[in-house]
């Protein structure tokens, strides 16, 4: 596989499990969460795009790195994964401060 | 243009603005939970990118950002992507919690106050009102759900 393939399917997994064996915020049973990742999604495809456009591309990616599938416009499959896992541990950790009495069970 | 990225990550900011200030989502106004939050993320995730550049996983257009680099030649757009896209990835977060509680305070007849005491009727993570990080709350804060 691919490094960076490989290492976004590691990083999704590592960030899926920090949530559920650490933090437990109970983040992925809140519907605000798949709301604002449905949103957050929706503008990295703008974010993205823009960075990655191959007619004046802001960041350049080595192929034979990723599965080599830009959708949409010109975006690496992978920057999906990397995203979806930086903001979800990012939203995580800020639950874990805001909310410390939370308890794992029971989200909205 | 080698400005384009650091207009890019500027644009981003800008456009969250309305969600901490209109809406309250009161994520840029608890600077110290959202340096615990951040910090992590910017570790992480900032060594990831160091591993992706070093491993030729991906490199910058040198005409579209600043020149300014940081140890480890990880361009200073990059720190600031990892501090950036994690605070309107809150300010999301945030608002949407806010208008999910503003509408079941709708629902309750209470929008009012609920729009006054952001959680006091009912807070999307279970009914807790957004507290200032580490605060202590006291039991009688929780009014639970109307």
């Amino acid at each position: 596989m691919p490094e960076y393939t490989l290492l976004t399917v590691l990083g999704l997994v590592l960030v899926v499990l920090l949530e559920l064996l650490v933090l437990r915020t109970g983040i992925f049973r809140s519907l605000a969460y798949w709301l604002s990742m449905a949103i957050i999604m929706g503008f990295q495809v703008l974010v993205d795009g823009w960075l990655t456009k191959l007619h004046a591309p802001i960041v350049l990616y080595e192929e034979s790195q990723t599965l080599g599938i830009r959708f949409p416009f010109d975006i690496p499959i992978e920057d999906f994964g990397f995203g979806a896992a930086m903001v979800t541990m990012t939203m995580a950790l800020w639950l874990k401060v805001t909310r410390p009495e939370r308890a794992p069970r029971g989200a909205a | 243009m080698h400005g384009e990225y650091l207009l890019l990550l500027a644009a981003c900011l800008v456009i969250t603005l309305p969600l901490e200030f209109i809406l309250g989502a009161r994520v840029h106004r608890r600077p110290r939970a959202l340096l615990l939050a951040l910090l992590p993320v910017l570790l992480v995730f900032g060594a990831w990118d160091l591993l992706g550049i070093h491993r030729g996983h991906w490199w910058y257009e040198a005409s579209r950002i600043s020149g300014v680099h940081l140890p480890g030649s990880i361009p200073l757009e990059e720190v600031l992507f990892f501090l950036v896209i994690p605070i309107c990835a809150l300010l999301t977060l945030e608002g949407v919690s806010r208008v999910l509680g503003l509408l079941r305070a709708w629902r309750a007849g209470e929008l009012a106050r609920e729009w006054r005491e952001p959680g006091a009727v009912s807070g999307v993570f279970q009914g807790s009102r957004p507290t200032d990080a580490g605060a202590v709350r006291l039991p009688s804060e929780r009014t639970g759900d109307a």
